[in-house]
C-alpha cells in the first residue's frame, strides 16, 4: 500500500495529503445533512409517542440541512479545485523530472528501450497517475476514513447496532488487499496477450506487402487470429475472477444494514432498545457507506494507475551519466582493457587501441564483430564494464556528457530530422548559426541545390521523422549538421543501403569535405574505399586481432588479407 | 438528436460486423437493470421496517418481530440478489464486449489486407496499428459499462418516480426538481465548451503534447549527440507547462457545472424534508403521510449513487465516438475490384500500356504515360533516381495498387481481370527490405510453396546458399527468427528470402534492389542465390549499381515518372545521356576514397 502512494505521486506521497483532506471533509459533511434528517424523523415518532411537537425544532434542523448544503458545496468546491490543480501540477511535475532525466541517461539506455515505451510512459502513464490521484485515491481513503469514523460515532451511541453495522467492513476491506495480488498476478498474464495481439498486429501491417504476396492477408494469417482471440479470452478471464470479488467486496460493505436491522428488531424485542433510537440509526446507516462503496469500485483500476506509476519510477531509476569535467583540447581517443557486453553476452573483450590524433582509423570484420560497439563506447553511448575510455586523456566518465558531445560529430546512415524547417534542422549542428553560416553547411555537404528545389526553401518543414525526404537527401542533411558542428573528431559509418549512383557520389564527396584535417573514425564495409586509412583495426568475435595500413595488412595475409580477396573477387554482381 | 442518431450507427454497425448476436447485450442490460432496482430493496426494507414501527407507536400493539426480521432477510436477500444480477450481467456485457472488439479487430484486418498497398504505406502503420488496438478496446468500455450503466440508471429513475408520483406529487417533484436542476448546471457547462470549441481544443492540445513526447523521447538520440539537449528540453518544459495550464483552464470551466451537480444529486433529502414538513404540519395526525414521507427520505437518496455514475458519460462517448468514426473509416476505404471471371494467363511477358498513376485523385503524378514490354524469359532493368517512380512501376504488377489511367497486362490478360491469388501464383518478390515473419525459418521459407516437402525446402534453401548458415543455427531450420529468437544480418535475411521465392518458382521475377543488403562477407553468397533465382525467368529488376544489369536484355531509364531512355546497355552508351551520365557516376563512386587531407572544392 506504502508502495502505491509512493508510485502514484511520484515519490512525493505529501502531495496526497491536501486531496485526501478536503475529500474527507467533503465527504463528512455530505454525511450531517442525514443527521439532521434523522434528528427530524426522530421528533416525529416522538410526537406519536407522547404527542408533542415543536415545529421550531424541526425548521431549525431543516435549518441546519440547509447550511450543510451551502458549506458542502463550498467544501466541494474547494476539493474539487485543490485536487485537480495538484494533480495537474504532479504530472507536469512528473513529466518535467523524467524529459530531464532523460537528458541525462546514457544513450544505449534509450536506444535499447523503444521509443514507443518511454513515449507512452510519458503521455498515458502520468495521465493514469494524475486520475489516480485527483480522483480514485482520495476517493477511497476517505471512503474509508468516513466509514471507520462514523461507525466508531456508532459504535459510541450504541456498541451493540454500531458492531452490527461494522461487521462487514474488516472483510470488504481484507477481500480489497487481496484483490491486489490476484489482480497482479493475472495482469502479467494479460499483459503478454496485449503485448503478442499488438505486436502481431505490427508484423501484419509492416508485412502487408509479403501477405499479400504470400496471399496470407486477413484470415489467412492465423496467427493474428489466434493472437486476438487469446488477448479476448484473457480479459474475460481477467473480468471473470476480479469483478466477483470487486462486488462480494462492496456486499459485505452494504451487508451492515440488513444486519443492523435484524439486531435493531431484536433489540427492541427485547425491550433494551428505544423505537426513536433506532429509527436514527437506520437513517444514517444506510448512508455512511455511499462514499465508500462508490469509490471501491474504481478500485481496480486503482490498481492498474498503481502499475503505471511503478513504470515512472523504474525509468526515474535508470542512473544517469555523470562526470563534470571539461574536455580536453587534445583530441586522441584510447581504449584501455576494456570490456562490455549487452546485458549478461560480453561483446568486446579487453580491447586495447587508440584513435590518433588527425589520423583516420577505420574498423572492419565481419558484422557483429564488435565495431559499431567500439564506436558507441568511443561516444559514451555506454561505460565499459571494466578498464577506461580516454579523451585526450581524460576518462571519458569523468568529463560533462555534453562537453564530450561538442568534441564529437557522428554521421550514422539513420538519420532522425524533427518537424522543423530544414534550416532548423541543419541548426541542430550548432545553435547560434547564422543563416549564412547555415546555407554554406548546406552547399558543403551537397543540399544546397535540393533544398532550394523545395518550395520554401531552407524554410520548408519536414515531416516527423522526415519523411518526405529520401534517404539520401536525409544523409546530407545530417552530413550538414556535422560541418556547422565543425567538431574535432568525426565517427562515420559508411550506409550500407544502397543508393542511385549520383546521390552516391554527392555523398561521398560531401564527407570527404567533412572530413578534411579532423579525427576519423570510420566503420567500413566496403574496404576499398578505406585503404588509405592510416590504421586499420580489424575485429574478430568482439577482439581486434590485426591492426595495421593496408598495405601492412596485405602483406601479414590474416584476415584482413582474406577479406580484401574475398571483396575484390567477387565485385559486383553481374547478370548474365 | 439527430447526431446520436448517427453515433448509433456506427456502433451497430461494428456489431453486426463483429457477428456478434445483439440478444446477448440485450440479456445483459436487462440483468443489469434487475441488478440496480434489486439494489433499492435493503433501502426499501428500512422504509418498511420504519414503517411497522411507527404504526406500533401509534397503534401500540405488539411488534411483529417475526415481520420485521422477515423483512430485513428480504432486504439481505435483495442485495444479494441484487450483486448477483450485476455480476451475471457484467460478465455477459463483458463477454459480448470483448467478443466483439475481437470480431472488429479481425474483421478490420482482414479488410486492409484487400485494400490497396497504399494504404498501409510506412508512414500510416503506427496509425493504423494504434486504430485496431487502442481505439477499438475503447469499444469495450461503451458495451460492458457505459451502456447498460446509462439505460439501468434511466430505467431505475424513471421506476422510482413512477412510484413517487402515485405516492406523493409534491414530494416527487421537490425530487425530481434539484435532480434536474444539478442536469441543467452540468448540460449548460457542456454545452458552453462545445460552443466555444472547447472539445476541439482538448483533443489538439493532447495531440500537441503527445507528438512533442514523441518527438522529445524518438529524437533524444540526435539531440544529445548534438548536444542540444538543453534547447530541447526548454521546448518540451514549454508544451508541458502549456498543456498544464491548458487542462487547468479547462477545469475552471468545468468545475461549477461539476460541482453544483453533484450537490444536488447528493442533497435531493435536502429539499424533500422542508416540503413534507409543511405537509406533515398542516396535518400532523396523518399517519399514512408520515409513511409516505419516510419511504421519500430514504429511497429517494439512493438513487444518487448510480446518478453520479452517469457524469463521465459524456466525455467518454466523445472518445468513443472519435474510435468508432476511425474504425468505420478504415471500413468505408474501397477494396481493390476483384475480377469476377477466373482467367489464368499461359505467356508470362508484362507489358505496360501508357500507365498514369497518382496515389490519390488529386495528388502528384507519379508515373505519367509509362509503356515497355518485359518479354518473357528476358531481363529488363529499371535504373534511376530515388524518387524517379521505379519502385511504383515494380508494385503495379502485383497489384498492390492500381493504375490510374492505362493498363498493365500479362501475357496479353489485363491485370485487373486476373484473381488475387492467381495473379499472386505468377509471380514472386525479393525487395530491398527483406520482411521475415516473427516465426521458424521453416515456416518463413515454405511460405513459398505451402504444400513443399521437407526436401523441396531444404533444396531451396541450398540454392539460396542459406542451407549452410541455417544448419549452424542452434535448432536448426526450426529456429526462431525475431524477437525472442534468432537475429540474422541483412544479407542472411535476405537469403532467406530468395530460397522462399526459388521455392515458389513462379514465372514472373520481381527484384527490388535485391542485391543492396549484402555485407560484404557474404556478398559471394548472395550473387550465386541470386543467379540460381533469376534463371528462366521473366525478371524485371530494379537496381542502383548499374555494373550489375549491364546485361540486362533491356534496360529502362526512369525519370520523373517517364521512361526517358531504353535500349541495352551499348545502346545507351552510344546515346551519351542519362544513362551514360549515370554510368560515369557511378564508376566515380565506385573508386571513391576516403582521404582525410583531400582539398574538395564546391562547385
Amino acid at each position: 500500500m506504502k508502495k502505491l502512494f509512493y508510485a502514484i505521486t511520484c515519490n512525493e506521497p505529501k502531495r496526497l495529503v491536501k486531496p485526501i483532506l478536503s475529500n474527507v471533509l467533503a465527504n463528512l459533511s455530505n454525511l450531517l445533512p442525514f443527521l439532521c434528517m434523522a434528528y427530524i424523523i426522530r421528533q416525529i415518532y416522538d410526537y406519536f409517542i407522547t404527542g408533542n411537537l415543536n415545529d421550531f425544532y424541526l425548521w431549525l434542523s431543516w435549518g441546519g440541512m440547509l447550511i450543510c448544503f451551502v458549506i458542502t458545496y463550498l467544501l466541494e468546491d474547494i476539493a474539487c479545485k485543490i485536487t485537480y490543480r495538484d494533480g495537474y501540477m504532479t504530472s507536469a511535475d512528473g513529466r518535467v523530472k523524467l524529459a530531464e532525466h532523460i537528458r541525462e541517461l546514457p544513450l544505449g539506455v534509450l536506444m535499447g528501450k523503444s521509443s514507443g515505451e518511454i513515449g507512452n510512459t510519458m503521455m498515458n502513464d502520468f495521465s493514469k497517475t494524475e486520475s489516480a490521484m485527483t480522483h480514485i485515491l482520495p476517493q477511497i481513503v476517505s471512503g474509508v476514513i468516513v466509514a471507520v469514523a462514523a461507525s466508531a460515532a456508532m459504535i459510541i451511541a450504541d456498541w451493540r447496532m454500531g458492531t452490527a453495522m461494522f461487521l462487514g467492513f474488516p472483510v470488504a476491506v481484507f477481500i480489497m488487499l487481496g484483490m491486489r495480488n490476484l489482480e497482479r498476478k493475472l495482469d502479467t498474464r494479460l499483459s503478454a496477450a496485449r503485448v503478442e495481439q499488438a505486436s502481431k498486429l505490427q508484423e501484419y501491417l509492416y508485412g502487408m506487402r509479403i501477405m499479400k504476396a504470400y496471399n496470407i492477408q486477413g484470415e489467412n494469417f492465423g496467427k493474428l487470429k489466434s493472437a486476438c482471440t487469446d488477448y479476448r479470452d484473457a480479459c474475460i478471464r481477467l473480468e471473470g475472477r476480479i469483478a466477483p470479488l470487486n462486488l462480494v467486496s462492496t456486499a459485505f460493505l452494504r451487508l451492515g444494514l440488513p444486519l443492523m436491522t435484524i439486531a435493531g428488531v431484536l433489540l427492541i424485542g427485547g425491550g433494551t432498545l428505544e423505537i426513536p433510537e433506532f429509527a436514527m440509526f437506520l437513517l444514517i446507516g444506510a448512508r455512511v457507506f455511499d462514499p465508500l462503496s462508490v469509490a471501491i469500485m474504481n478500485y481496480a483500476e486503482l490498481i492498474m494507475c498503481g502499475m503505471a506509476g511503478e513504470r515512472i519510477s523504474r525509468l526515474l531509476e535508470e542512473p544517469a551519466m555523470d562526470g563534470k569535467k571539461d574536455a580536453p583540447n587534445t583530441h586522441d581517443i584510447a581504449f584501455h582493457h576494456v570490456t562490455f557486453g549487452y546485458g549478461t553476452k560480453e561483446v568486446l573483450h579487453d580491447i586495447t587501441a587508440a584513435f590518433k590524433p588527425d589520423t583516420m582509423t577505420a574498423l572492419v570484420g565481419l558484422s557483429g564483430s564488435g565495431k559499431s560497439t567500439m564506436l558507441k563506447l568511443a561516444a559514451r553511448f555506454y561505460d565499459p564494464a571494466t578498464g577506461k575510455v580516454l579523451f585526450g586523456g581524460v576518462d571519458e566518465k569523468e568529463i560533462e556528457p555534453d562537453k564530450l558531445m561538442k568534441r564529437i560529430s557522428m554521421v550514422f546512415q539513420d538519420v532522425y530530422l524533427f518537424q522543423d524547417t530544414v534550416a532548423n534542422n541543419i541548426r541542430y549542428g550548432r545553435d547560434n548559426a547564422t543563416q549564412e553560416e547555415i546555407e554554406n553547411a548546406a552547399r558543403l555537404a551537397n543540399c544546397y541545390d535540393f533544398i532550394m528545389r523545395m518550395p520554401q526553401g531552407f524554410h520548408t518543414m519536414v515531416g516527423e521523422g522526415g519523411s518526405t525526404l529520401s534517404g539520401g537527401e536525409k544523409q546530407r542533411i545530417s552530413i550538414a549538421r556535422a560541418v556547422l558542428k565543425d567538431a574535432p573528431v568525426i565517427f562515420l559509418d559508411e550506409a550500407t543501403s544502397s543508393l542511385d549512383p549520383e546521390n552516391e557520389a554527392e555523398i561521398q564527396q560531401a564527407i570527404s569535405r567533412l572530413i578534411k584535417g579532423r579525427t576519423v573514425v570510420v566503420i567500413a564495409h566496403k574496404l576499398k574505399t578505406i585503404i588509405f586509412a592510416d590504421n586499420i583495426l580489424v575485429f574478430d568475435k568482439g577482439r581486434i586481432v590485426e591492426q595495421g595500413t593496408h598495405k601492412e595488412l596485405l602483406s601479414r595475409n590474416g584476415l584482413y588479407a582474406k577479406l580484401w580477396n574475398l571483396q575484390t573477387s567477387t565485385e559486383g554482381w553481374k547478370i548474365n | 438528436m439527430k447526431q446520436k442518431e448517427k453515433r448509433k450507427q456506427g456502433m451497430a454497425r461494428l456489431i453486426e460486423l463483429s457477428g456478434e448476436k445483439n440478444t446477448a447485450l440485450i440479456s445483459s442490460i436487462v440483468l443489469s437493470v434487475i441488478g440496480t432496482l434489486c439494489q433499492l430493496i435493503p433501502f426499501w426494507s428500512v422504509y418498511r421496517v420504519m414503517a411497522e414501527l411507527l404504526k406500533h407507536t401509534v397503534t401500540g400493539e405488539a411488534i411483529n418481530t417475526e415481520l420485521l426480521i422477515r423483512l430485513a432477510v428480504y432486504g439481505l436477500a435483495g442485495l444479494l440478489a441484487g450483486y448477483l444480477a450485476t455480476y451475471l450481467g457484467g460478465m455477459k456485457a463483458h463477454t459480448f464486449a470483448y467478443c466483439v472488439i475481437c470480431g472488429v479487430r479481425l474483421k478490420a484486418a482482414e479488410h486492409i489486407g484487400k485494400l490497396p498497398m497504399g494504404y498501409v504505406s510506412n508512414n500510416s502503420v503506427g496509425k493504423i496499428k494504434q486504430i485496431l488496438d487502442a481505439d477499438v478496446e475503447q469499444i469495450e468500455g461503451f458495451l460492458a459499462h457505459q451502456l447498460p450503466d446509462l439505460v439501468s440508471t434511466v430505467v431505475m429513475l424513471m421506476a422510482m418516480f413512477i412510484v413517487m408520483f402515485t405516492e406523493n406529487v409534491w414530494l416527487a417533484l421537490a425530487c425530481l426538481i434539484p435532480l434536474a436542476v444539478g442536469f441543467v448546471c452540468q448540460f449548460t457547462v457542456m454545452i458552453k465548451i462545445m460552443k466555444s470549441g472547447g472539445v476541439q481544443q482538448n483533443f489538439d492540445a493532447l495531440e500537441k503534447i503527445s507528438s512533442s513526447s514523441i518527438q522529445y523521447v524518438k529524437g533524444m538520440p540526435s539531440i544529445k549527440i548534438f548536444g542540444q539537449t538543453v534547447r530541447s528540453f526548454r521546448q518540451f518544459y514549454d508544451d508541458i507547462i502549456s498543456y498544464r495550464d491548458f487542462t487547468t483552464k479547462m477545469t475552471e470551466v468545468i468545475r461549477p457545472g461539476f460541482v453544483r451537480f453533484r450537490m444536488f444529486v447528493l442533497s435531493v433529502a435536502t429539499f424533500i424534508v422542508p416540503i413534507g414538513l409543511l405537509l406533515f404540519l398542516k396535518n400532523p395526525q396523518d399517519l399514512s403521510f408520515v409513511i409516505t414521507y419516510l419511504f421519500f427520505l430514504i429511497l429517494a437518496p439512493a438513487a444518487a449513487t448510480p446518478v453520479l455514475k452517469l457524469r463521465g458519460f459524456s466525455e467518454n462517448m466523445n472518445i468513443i465516438t472519435e474510435g468508432v468514426k476511425r474504425v468505420e473509416a478504415i471500413l468505408n476505404e474501397a477494396p481493390l475490384q476483384e475480377a469476377a471471371e477466373c482467367k489464368i494467363p499461359e505467356k508470362h511477358d508484362v507489358a505496360f500500356s501508357n500507365v498514369r498513376f497518382s496515389y490519390d485523385e488529386n495528388g502528384k503524378t507519379i508515373l505519367d504515360g509509362v509503356s515497355f514490354t518485359a518479354q518473357q524469359g528476358e531481363i529488363t532493368a529499371l535504373v534511376g533516381a530515388s524518387g524517379a517512380g521505379k519502385s511504383t512501376i515494380a508494385e503495379l504488377i502485383p497489384r498492390f495498387w492500381d493504375v490510374t489511367d492505362g493498363s498493365i497486362k500479362i501475357g496479353g490478360i489485363d491485370i485487373r481481370e486476373i484473381r488475387q491469388a492467381d495473379l499472386m501464383e505468377q509471380m514472386s518478390f525479393v525487395f530491398q527490405e527483406s520482411y521475415l515473419l516473427s516465426d521458424t525459418i521453416y515456416n518463413n521459407i515454405v511460405l513459398g510453396k505451402p504444400d513443399a516437402t521437407k526436401e523441396q525446402v531444404e533444396k531451396a534453401a541450398m540454392a539460396a546458399q542459406c542451407h549452410d548458415f541455417i544448419r549452424s543455427l542452434p535448432e536448426g531450420y526450426q529456429t526462431k527468427i525475431g524477437d525472442g529468437g534468432v537475429h540474422l544480418s541483412g544479407g542472411e535475411m535476405q537469403r532467406v528470402s530468395i530460397a522462399r521465392a526459388i521455392l515458389k518458382n513462379a514465372p514472373i521475377l520481381i527484384l527490388d534492389e535485391a542485391s543492396a543488403y549484402a555485407d560484404a562477407e557474404n556478398e559471394h553468397e548472395m550473387q550465386l542465390a541470386l543467379t540460381e533465382l533469376i534463371k528462366h525467368k521473366t525478371v524485371i529488376m530494379i537496381a542502383h549499381r548499374l555494373t550489375t544489369i549491364c546485361n540486362a536484355n533491356q534496360i529502362l531509364v526512369v525519370e520523373d515518372g517517364k521512361i526517358a531512355e531504353a535500349g541495352t546497355h551499348e545502346q545507351l552508351m552510344r546515346k551519351n545521356k542519362r544513362y551514360a551520365a549515370m554510368w560515369k557516376a557511378g564508376m566515380e563512386s565506385a573508386n571513391w576514397r576516403m582521404e582525410q587531407g583531400k582539398e574538395v572544392s564546391v562547385q
